[in-house]
């Protein structure tokens, strides 16, 4: 044990005496760990980002969109010969138990005139529920009420980013926005809710469904886009989901097995989508870092075997005094991690840089987690002993009498 | 006397390309405790691959060789690194220092293979390089030492381990005389003084003239072993080669 630790400390020494070569060394491991930590805070701050906008459409949500079926003749026939319905909605909440509460939904993007000036915004016609289905918050002002949702009034509550674009500097609530010829009284506004994973959700115009269907954009009947529910806890959401399968099918027409005209989608859906989709670039990513790494690596053993070449007739007079064939393995072994070890440290030190950096300077959200560090050090530890083996293998299987002759 | 060294019947063969080199023929050879001994020969008689095997740098190709009566013919390189490392002490032509490191971490050196701690290590190295008269030379790296400076180096790095056996090939060719007559009175006194058993390779009759014994080699084998009636004094000659 005594003469692995002077070993390891005669290691250090010979490193230092060839400080700027180590070091230039040390450079592969380096750029590589710093690349694979930064990278994967990215991936990781993304995939968080991601998480939190799913997060943000609401809770133990389920999306029931209409999706006709492709074959010929069939169209038209069943399925009530078009899209969702508001009575669809209220049977699902009607009849499903494991659902808590359903919504109707339907967008479109149009120009929208206010008082000083007009914009693209997306028009929501939506029910009452929609506000607590989707988590939506008044800020200002107040939610449509169900008379209002009767008679198709013409109010409507606006998001933040449509405020900076049609009322900048100006409080909307009582002022009116037009769209086509109609004109709207701004009843309330959202609370910002930032990023989905489809749109910027403060982005928009929200009025009841009566009233979109009416004007904005007319439709057949209470039709509507898609149909929002959400089940009554989150380990309730594949029942609903069954429940909900099943109440179309019965009003629509489709028997168990049959290909129907709707889909259901679940918000675990989408987060397992994302998860794959960040699987692959995970995947990717190890792909290159390991790359980088070897090439890194590679770096690493040719300077070990021309140390070890110009160095013999050092590794001669080792052996000739005593040295053990396995402690000059030791010593270059120790001397090849040394490298690699302070590349990985150094690496991970400029990778929690540049986090800060471009964190601090472009406000992106980067997440460096602690075993992201731990695992790019037993990675360039790893490295060093994989292509440090080989070099201090040949030292230490050197002849002493050819060794001592050298040169 | 018991002996130190004693090689029978040994043989080293090379393979020189598609040749055989025989480079040592069947040579018996005994050495004692405490003898000082010369080996002399022409080049490329067989002097050094002597040496390589009493060293157990080397294995026979046949024979046997019993060091202090143990059988070390044909250890593994762990065992023959661990016997050089208890009982064998060299000294080089070429001095052979770590370049870049003070004679102090030099000397200290086989003792870090022997798996001695740190303070032990210095206070055993100063030791060994007081007795070479080299104490106001501890911190001095090879490069700022003479060519007689760095062969006591080598020869206090040769005896820290208090090793019976101390081989040294042509430890003075690299040497103007005064300083071969001073690195040799420090290889007569350990054998005088200290009973250590040294073999000098040499080409010199002077330095040879200086030991107790010489050995000739030729054409691989020992052609003549006679002992030197009165050997003369290094520290002597060096003396008056320093008056003079
Ligand atoms: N490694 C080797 N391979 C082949 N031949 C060798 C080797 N070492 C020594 N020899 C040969 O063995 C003979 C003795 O060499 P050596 O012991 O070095 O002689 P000396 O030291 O007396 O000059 C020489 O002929 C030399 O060429
Ligand atoms: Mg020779």
């Amino acid at each position: 044990m005594r003469r692995a630790g002077a070993t390891v400390v005669m290691a250090m020494r010979s490193l230092l005496s060839a400080g700027g070569r180590s070091a230039l060394t040390s450079l592969g491991i380096l750029i590589g760990i710093a690349a694979v930590v930064v990278v994967t805070a990215l991936g990781t701050g993304a995939r968080q980002n991601v998480a939190d906008q799913i997060q943000s459409l609401g809770q133990n949500l389920i999306f029931v969109f209409y999706q006709p079926v492709a074959k010929s003749g069939a169209r038209g026939v069943r399925g009530g010969g078009g899209g969702l319905s508001d009575r669809d909605a209220r049977a699902i909440a009607r009849e499903a138990p494991a659902v808590e509460e359903s919504s109707v939904y339907s967008d479109v993007r149009t120009q929208v005139v206010s008082e000083v000036g007009n914009a693209r915004v997306q028009i929501v016609g939506a029910d009452v529920n929609y506000f607590r289905v989707r988590g939506f918050r008044v800020a200002q002002g107040r939610e449509f009420t169900e008379s209002e949702q009767q008679t198709k009034a013409k109010v409507a509550l606006i998001g933040q980013t449509a405020i900076d674009k049609l009322f900048p500097g100006l409080d909307p609530v009582g002022r009116y926005l037009r769209i086509g010829k109609h004109p709207y009284r701004v009843i309330g506004t959202l609370q910002p809710k930032g990023q989905s994973p489809f749109e910027d959700q403060d982005d928009r115009i929200i009025m009841p469904i009566g009233s979109w269907r009416a004007r904005v954009a007319p439709t057949r009947g209470d039709r509507v886009q898609l149909v929002l529910v959400t089940a009554k806890s989150a380990h309730q959401i594949p029942a609903a989901t069954r429940q909900i399968d099943a109440i179309l099918r019965q009003r629509r027409g489709f028997v168990e097995g049959e290909e129907p005209d709707f889909r259901i989608r679940t918000q675990d859906e989408f987060q397992r989508s994302q998860d794959a989709i960040f699987g692959i670039l995970t995947a990717l990513l190890i792909g290159v870092a390991t790359i980088s790494l070897f090439v890194g690596g590679v770096g690493v053993m040719n300077i070990m075997l021309v140390s070890v070449t110009e160095r013999t007739r050092e590794i001669g007079i080792r052996m000739a005094i005593g040295a053990r064939p396995a402690d000059i393995q030791l010593q270059f072994l120790v001397e090849a991690v040394t490298i690699t070890l302070f590349g990985g440290v150094m690496g991970t030190a400029l990778a929690v840089g540049v986090i800060e950096l471009l964190k601090a300077q472009l406000g992106w959200s980067m997440a460096l987690s602690p075993s992201a560090v731990g695992v790019a050090l037993v990675t360039s530890l790893v490295v060093g002993v994989t292509f440090g083996f080989w070099p201090a293998r040949r030292a230490a299987t050197l002849d002493p009498i050819e060794a001592l002759r050298h040169e | 006397m018991a002996e130190l060294i004693r090689l029978r019947d040994v043989s080293k063969d090379y393979a020189s390309g598609p040749e055989i080199v025989r480079a040592l023929r069947n040579v018996d050879l005994d050495v004692g405790a405490g003898e000082l001994v010369a080996v002399v020969g022409a080049s490329g008689s067989g002097k050094s691959t002597l040496m390589n095997i009493l060293g157990c740098l080397d294995r026979p190709t046949s024979g046997s060789y019993h060091l202090a009566e143990v059988d070390v013919t044909r250890r593994a390189a762990d065992e023959r690194a661990l016997v050089r490392n208890r009982m064998i002490g060299f000294v080089f032509q070429g001095f052979n220092l770590l370049a870049r490191t003070t004679a102090l971490d030099n000397v200290e050196l086989p003792l870090v293979y022997r798996g001695v701690g740190r303070s032990e290590r210095k206070r055993r190295a100063a030791r060994a390089l007081e007795a070479v008269g080299l104490s106001d030379r501890v911190l001095h790296t090879p490069a700022q030492l003479s060519g007689g400076q760095q062969q006591r180096v080598a020869i206090a790095r040769a005896l820290v381990t208090s090793p019976p056996l101390l081989l040294a090939d042509e430890p003075t060719g690299n040497l103007d005389t005064k300083t071969s007559y001073d690195v040799l009175a420090v290889l007569q006194s350990l054998a005088r003084e200290h009973g250590i058993t040294v073999l000098i390779v040499t080409h010199e009759p002077e330095i040879a003239a200086c030991t107790e014994r010489i050995i000739t080699v030729r054409d691989g084998r020992i052609e003549r072993d006679e002992r030197v009636d009165s050997p003369r004094d290094a520290r002597q000659l060096a003396l008056e080669l320093g008056a003079s």
